[in-house]
């Protein structure tokens, strides 16, 4: 037994030392922590697509605020709702609107408009199609085009790869592109932007959709809205000629107030919009 | 007189409170189950009451989001049972033949590599899989058999396969050398071979510890959840036809992982959501309580029984090993016409059919030989499968490894600076875990195996061990959230997060410890109390030293699943990123497999530290693992003179 306890005692001080020796020197942050004023720290969870704006503007807003401590976590739109409504954090992010079930459960929650995601339908590099309209999409995604030969591209089973069925991606999708059209039951379906990136990249038959920032080892294709073609670019979204494109939104619980209302207040100045921008999201106009 | 009989009355009450304690240890579990269960039907009770239970369970098509919702969980039970089916098929003959090899075989030197570097397996987190497994497995079953995805149920169970296989090696390799030398010595002297000792003694009588193993992996294949929904296509469909391995397919656990963090609160996908959960935690209530039975069946037929009626004659148990070699030689079959093509195939074909043909004229030593091939295939085939993986993460990690990388904090995203916050988080949660878990393990394994006859009671604490092992990380992940978070009021902090990863492991350092008092011999009891000793005395003295090697396994296992596990701190614990280290229990934390996980799912450009951070993580588990081995080879030293 005595062993046992040694061995045990070696686990746990191998593993606390390790954790407790390198404990004190903060995180890291080259910035002097003042003594004697207080630390605020606020957190933000929920979706996904809202996270890299939210923890791009909470790096710079902590460089320039030195007691400011912004925790950004992800979960999921959903997630994010519950949290802020059971008031665990103090900013749910959401890329969707709030259910009417959210509303009845959580009557105070105030969602404020940060930005918009511009939507691009991707497929392989070795694809040939050189546009596509959103009618020949949503022919796709319902099962009736089963080959990109049909639609002017090579001969090649089309794969259906979309997001899962609560992703405000695929929401957006749904009301934009869809309607009531039912998605074919083959659909394969990944749960983020980067899963879907990376299955389309290497996939040569797929078809897929993702933001704006996803783009890299994929082809994005231009969708021809009434004979022109329109590259899906944040500029093109911003001048509203691209049509798929859907708001962003951080929620309080009540009015925002103190850190939590610098923050939103920061993301929504100019330079908080910079960083939207070049996070590959659209400013809002 | 009176001072013997005091310190007599002293001594058991000392007895009696041990006791209660071990008891408490031992209900623990129990309770926490009757908590998971008791949260997931009342929040999953709308679901069933709205679409009526038949409909909801045999229903055809699952679309939440059709006018009206459509919740039928038919295609996903049914994607479940297939995808953990196939796994067992790659990880039961994997896993036992390894565990064979290493335990029977091996020279010391191989097996100290070779047993080690399993383990290693283990350690690796699932996201780490998930991410191997879309970007390698996935592509490559695509242009092998050259379909237009290669996100399948196929490939769904390769990955589970291979991540169940080190807890079936483990605790199935723990078992067969437990088994007392006597027996293989008994048996080499009335004249068998060294092969005929193994299948025919030493097999039979770990058997129990064999399913042991088995009914372990099979917990950890149905509750895996973020590497079977990154490489099995997500379709809620069923297979046409059902056998058609290359069908996209969608687990139970995939749907939990993918639509529970978007779902709106309180809408009936909500509360339908729980009822999936449901569902699963019935499916492996289900699974355990036939292994149970079954268990408890070849228990009794190897203790012989009063009755000397065995329910698995001679003839029988010859007829389950030769079902055994026929499956091995399939998979073996498989696996080769997937890594050398058909003809490779075709050449094991004909050494099998040539066996079978040959097998009534086959002299035992040639049996022997064979036997021994196709065990050390088995493992070949483990450690190349571990090859791969290793060399993918660190041949693309290596790169991100610098003094700032390990030091300082993430920035940009975490496409540049460090992962510090992460590693000393990762360090916090699983020393918490495994400071809460494996206390209440070892008592209750202490009294479940030294204080109680098996009875109603104890079947009760088993059945609740049981239950934890197969519920999933994903379920446990919103047992914290909904309990811990919300509930208690911890809110997202480390102390939700090292208790749901506590409840997590409590069943593997259970069911090991308890695997490790059982192999000590109960003559070793009978002459401790004989001699005087107490209870307790004869437990701390005699018991547990030669248990503590199969401790200190269970222990690595729960170390590598807590440090690797996403799912139950994704809502309870992590945070993308955090300014200052914790400060106190109440504060949440960076992790390096959430960091991983964000990383590998929503930071695009990020792939030089995303493999990077999996480097980390592996090595920080294999750093841990090391010191674990060394410890665990210390004691087999100690007890084997």
């Amino acid at each position: 037994m005595r062993s046992l306890t040694i061995a045990i005692a070696a686990l746990l001080v191998f593993s606390l030392l390790i954790a407790g020796c390198v404990g004190n020197t903060g995180a890291g942050k080259p910035g002097p922590v003042v003594t004697g004023s207080e630390k605020l720290s606020i957190k933000v969870s929920g979706s996904t697509t809202v996270l890299p704006i939210a923890q791009q503007a909470a790096e710079k807003f902590m460089a320039s605020h030195i007691n400011a401590d912004i925790q950004v976590s992800a979960g999921g739109s959903g997630v994010g709702i519950q949290n802020i409504g059971d008031k665990t954090v103090d900013i749910g992010m959401s890329s969707r609107e709030l259910k009417t079930e959210e509303i009845a459960k959580y009557p105070e929650l105030v969602p404020t408009k940060i930005a918009y995601d511009g939507m691009a339908i991707i497929v392989h590099p070795s694809n040939t199609i050189s546009s596509i309209t959103i009618a020949q999409v949503r022919d796709i995604y319902a099962g009736n085009v089963t080959n990109w030969k049909s639609i002017g591209g090579p001969d090649k089973t089309i794969v259906v790869i979309g997001r899962d069925s609560t992703s405000g991606t695929r929401d957006f999708f749904t009301t934009s592109i869809m309607g009531s059209v039912p998605y074919v039951k083959t659909q394969q379906e990944l749960n983020s932007n980067g899963a879907i990136q990376q299955a389309v990249s290497q996939t040569p038959g797929a078809i897929g959709y993702v933001g704006l920032g996803y783009l890299s080892g994929v082809k994005a294709l231009p969708v021809n809205v009434n004979g022109t073609t329109i590259e899906p670019t944040v500029g093109n979204v911003l001048s509203g000629k691209y049509p798929l494109s859907r708001p962003l939104y951080m929620i309080t619980n009540g009015q925002p107030s103190g850190l939590a209302r610098q923050f939103i207040d920061y993301i929504l100045s100019p330079e908080g919009q910079g960083i939207v921008r070049s996070t590959d999201y659209v400013p809002l106009p | 007189m009176k001072p013997d009989h005091q310190k007599t009355s002293g001594r058991a009450i000392k007895e009696r409170l041990i006791t209660g304690i071990w008891f408490f240890c031992a209900i623990f579990a129990v309770i926490a189950v009757s908590f998971i269960l008791f949260f997931l039907l009342y929040n999953g009770y709308p679901a069933l009451a709205q679409t009526g239970l038949w409909d909801f369970l045999f229903g055809g098509t699952w679309n939440p989001v059709s006018s009206p919702p459509q919740f039928g969980v038919l295609p996903l039970t049914v994607g479940t049972v297939l995808v953990t089916f196939g796994a067992l098929l790659i990880a039961v003959p994997l896993g036992i033949g390894s565990a064979i090899f290493i335990a029977e075989l091996a020279p010391p030197k191989l097996k100290a590599f070779v047993k080690p570097a399993i383990e290693i397996l283990a350690g690796i987190p699932s996201v780490v899989y998930g991410f191997f497994g879309l970007i390698v497995l996935t592509d490559w079953l695509r242009v092998t058999f050259d379909v237009p995805s290669g996100s399948s149920w196929l490939a769904g169970s390769i990955l589970l396969g291979i991540m169940a296989l080190p807890t079936i090696v483990s605790v199935a390799e723990d078992a067969i050398s437990a088994v007392p030398n006597e027996f293989r010595e008994a048996s080499l002297a009335l004249g068998g071979t060294k092969w005929q000792t193994i299948s025919r003694t030493v097999i039979p009588s770990a058997l129990s510890g064999i399913t042991a193993a088995v009914i372990l992996g099979v917990g950890r294949a149905i509750g895996e959840t973020m590497a079977v929904m990154m490489v099995a296509g997500n379709a809620a469909i069923i297979p046409s036809p059902l056998w058609n391995v290359l069908s996209p397919i969608r687990t139970l656990t995939a749907t939990l992982g993918i639509e529970m963090g978007e779902v709106g609160t309180g809408t009936p996908h909500y509360f339908a959501l729980f009822g999936v959960a449901l569902v699963l935690l019935v499916i492996t209530l289900v699974v355990n309580f036939c292994a149970t039975i079954i268990l408890g069946s070849i228990r009794r037929s190897q203790t012989g029984g009063g009755g000397g009626r065995h329910l698995v004659s001679f003839k029988q148990k010859e007829r389950i090993i030769s079902i055994i070699t026929w499956v091995i030689g399939a998979v073996l079959v498989t696996v080769s016409v997937l890594i050398g093509g058909f003809m490779a195939g075709a050449l094991f074909l004909a050494i099998i059919a040539l066996v079978i043909f040959s097998k009534e004229k086959l002299s035992p030593r040639y049996a022997q030989f064979l036997a021994f091939s196709i065990l050390t295939a088995l493992v070949m085939t483990v450690i190349f499968i571990l090859g791969v993986i290793l060399y993918d993460i660190i041949s693309k990690g290596i790169p991100a490894i610098s003094w700032q990388f390990l030091t300082q904090a993430p920035s940009d995203l975490g496409r540049a600076g460090g992962i510090f916050p992460a590693i000393v988080g990762t360090l916090y949660l699983v020393a918490g875990a495994i400071l809460i878990a494996l206390p209440i393990g070892i008592g209750a394994a202490i009294y479940l195996t030294e204080y109680t006859r098996e009875g109603r009671l104890t079947s009760i604490i088993r059945t609740g061990v049981d239950l934890l092992n197969g519920t999933p990380s994903i379920v446990f992940g919103l047992f914290g959230l909904a309990f811990l978070v919300l509930f208690i009021g911890f809110g997202i902090s480390l102390i939700a997060g090292q208790i749901t990863l506590a409840l997590m492991v409590l069943p593997t350092i259970i069911r090991t410890t308890e695997e490790a008092l059982r192999s000590v011999p109960q003559t070793l009891r009978e002459g401790s109390l004989a001699l005087g000793a107490t209870r307790w005395q004869t437990i701390r003295r005699v018991v547990m030293p030669p248990a503590i090697p199969g401790i200190i396994t269970g222990t690595i296992l729960s170390i590598g699943r807590a440090a690797g596990e996403t799912a139950p701190i994704l809502f309870t614990a992590a945070v993308f990123s955090k300014r200052f280290l914790p400060s106190s229990l109440f504060e949440p934390v960076m992790a390096l497999p959430y960091h991983l996980f964000v990383l590998a799912t929503n930071v695009p450009g990020s792939a030089t530290n995303k493999y990077g951070t999996a480097l980390v993580l592996l090595l920080l588990v294999i750093g841990i693992y090391s010191v674990a081995i060394a410890i665990r080879h210390h004691y087999g030293k100690m007890t084997h003179g």
